[in-house]
């Protein structure tokens, strides 16, 4: 992960602070930073999304391709994760210095959607036992200012909201083979249920409070954090504790009452917005190199709303 | 090694080993340490078997395991549902003696071992700590532990397991006492039967205790499943991995890692879909679990110390 080296002096301010529910930046302990959000950035994808939060920025491509489904579920397809930590985001993941965090990222992603609820799988299936759609979910970091988390986790949402999956045609001859046609009209396509794709809050320990959406500061004075996917209804899909320390059980419960609370929050304004965005259609001016920096325009208020303090 | 004519004065396709090629059924087959190579007149590219690419457990075929376990009643080992009922435990230390501390778990079938080197000098300079010491974690399943055949290449599952024994064992270590070292600890999974995680963690720290690292306090490991409104205590790997198909809400597994004198949770980890209550009563639960073991672990450990004690005394 990317680290920042922080003075004991900062330290105690960024403590004292946030013990007085005032951080670094002017946000309250249950507020996010800035995040915009643009989908439908890469071209060659089935869906796309880039995010930045504060300076973090992830980009995320979906790409559905026809495979086997796995014979312990033949009428369902699968989900694949991966998430690539480039040497652009930070110098510490050059060559093979990001595949640690990589791994660590995509196997939570796994264990996020690893339920029956999230995306419907069934709805993935195309022919039972013999053929199914696989996404391969393609997570880019482009800049990491903390909270790599939350950014992905609202990333992959949208992207999976953006998703297209061309229609398909099975027709069988006469010997009993299937034949698998694709629909040729980009508008003949599926679309993804994505109400119960979780999103993800991690919640940063500092002193005897818990923050939202920390910076790598505010993140350098904490010794453990908490993340936790919550779905639009409130249910929880993964918990788990990050970082070096331990804590206390009356602080686990805290502070998934609070990830709950601020989650929970989080979607709607979230679906309206990917909504909003869509039916602009093409008249939204769209990005389709994905350099970070670059001014994106999205439609969106201020800041994402994160629930009552 | 082609089919072109050999210089060979009998024949014989292969220069090497000749004494252990052997004529079976007319077929010509080499005991060589390569591969199967079966030769009757076959075209030049031998080393290939042709068989399918991937192959599968027959067992996937048979009758399905994972179909359906009931949800009420007792469990198929014959533990009472919605209890603290904790398979009894079999813990052993000092159990490999090249290392600097060993430890042996049995919890129903689900049998692993740990192994602790160290502290000794880093093997990566660069990330050398002047203040701080490293813990290295490794966890590893053995290919025949689980039901399905698994590779003896760590997968990202075993890394995912790794960086969850690291992360529960990192807090009770002190490892500011220990600066510029490192300490090794891997375990090896011999049977998968449900909750390894959570037994590897116990495991590990009393290893960890065993090879006299200082510790803040041994690390207890309990996993728990929940299944609608019914839980189960350290499942096994049916229970893990079989669901109910009645519904499928508040399901999921919860693993905790706790260190129970000084009250503190060093490793948290769910999956499923569950709401707050349900998992806030399950961390609870596996607490209540901990507890149980920590008897079992603080006696196995006096009981190591016993046996070193003479044996020190001596020399």
């Amino acid at each position: 992960m990317a680290r920042v080296q922080v003075s004991e002096a900062e330290k105690v301010y960024i403590l004292h602070g946030i013990r007085d529910d005032l951080r670094v930046d002017g946000r309250g302990c249950e507020d996010y930073r800035h995040m915009e959000i643009e989908t439908d950035v890469v071209s060659n994808t089935d869906g796309s999304a880039k995010v930045t939060l504060g300076h973090t920025a992830v980009l995320v491509g979906v790409k559905a391709e026809i495979g086997k489904p796995r014979p312990t579920v033949p009428t369902e397809g699968y989900l694949e994760f991966f998430v690539d930590c480039s040497a652009n985001a930070t110098p510490e993941f050059e060559g093979r210095g990001g595949e640690e965090l990589g791994t660590e990222l995509s196997n939570t992603l796994y264990k996020v959607f690893n339920n029956k609820r999230s995306i419907d799988l069934k709805s993935l299936c195309i022919c039972a036992g013999e053929h199914c759609w696989v996404l391969y979910v393609d997570v880019l970091l482009l800049q990491c200012d903390g909270n790599l988390y939350d950014a992905i986790s609202v990333a992959i949402k949208a992207a999976l909201f953006n998703t297209k999956i061309p229609k398909v045609h099975i027709s069988s001859d006469d010997e009993g083979g299937k034949e698998i046609e694709l629909s040729d009209d980009p508008y003949d396509c599926m679309r993804l249920n994505v109400e119960n794709v979780p999103c993800i809050v991690t919640l940063c320990k500092v002193g005897h409070r818990h923050v939202v959406d920390a910076t790598l500061q505010e993140k350098a004075c904490s010794v453990a954090s908490l993340i936790i996917s919550v779905t639009h209804k409130g249910t929880i899909t993964c918990m788990r504790k990050v970082g070096g320390g331990s804590l206390d059980p009356e602080s686990i419960f805290e502070m998934t009452e609070a990830g709950k609370r601020v989650g929970k929050a989080l979607h709607a304004p979230l679906m309206k917005l990917l909504e909003q965005e869509e039916s602009l259609g093409k008249k939204r001016q769209k990005v389709y190199t994905c350099f970070p920096g670059l001014p994106l325009v999205s439609p969106q208020p201020p800041r994402e709303e994160s629930g009552a303090k | 090694m082609t089919n072109s004519p050999c210089p060979h004065p009998d024949n014989k396709p292969f220069s090497g080993q000749p004494e252990k090629e052997k004529t079976w059924g007319g077929k010509r087959f080499r005991a060589g340490p390569v591969a199967w190579v079966i030769y009757f007149n076959m075209p030049t590219d031998t080393k290939r078997v042709r068989g399918p690419e991937v192959s599968q457990s027959p067992s996937l075929f048979s009758c399905d395991p994972a179909a359906v376990l009931p949800s009420k009643g007792p469990r198929a080992d014959g533990r009472r549902r919605d209890q603290v009922d904790v398979r009894p435990v079999f813990v052993r230390c000092g159990l490999v003696s090249q290392a600097k501390g060993s430890a042996y778990l049995e919890a129903g079938n689900t049998k692993l071992m740990c192994c602790v080197y160290g502290p000794r000098e880093t093997d990566r300079k660069d990330e050398t700590d002047m203040k701080c010491g490293r813990l290295t974690t490794d966890m590893r399943f053995a290919p025949f532990s689980c039901p399905e055949r698994g590779s003896w290449i760590q997968g990202s599952q075993d890394k995912d397991f790794s960086l969850m024994l690291h992360e529960s064992l990192q807090p009770a270590i002190c490892l500011h006492k220990y600066p510029r070292s490192q300490i090794e600890v891997s375990v090896m999974v011999l049977e998968n039967s449900g909750s390894v995680l959570a037994h590897a963690v116990t495991c590990a720290s009393l290893a960890l205790a065993d090879a006299g690292i200082e510790m803040y306090d041994l690390v207890l490991g309990c996993s728990m499943r929940q299944d609608g409104t019914s839980y189960v205590v350290d499942p096994s790997y049916m229970e893990e991995n079989g669901c109910s198909s009645v519904s499928c809400e508040n399901q999921g597994g919860l693993t905790v890692a706790f260190l129970p004198s000084l009250n503190q949770i060093s490793g948290l980890q769910s999956d499923g879909d569950m709401t707050e209550e349900t998992l806030t009563a399950g961390v609870r639960t596996c607490i209540e679990g901990c507890y149980k073991l920590y008897p079992v672990i603080q006696r196995a450990l006096t009981k190591a110390v016993r046996k070193a004690a003479p044996s020190q005394s001596e020399s």
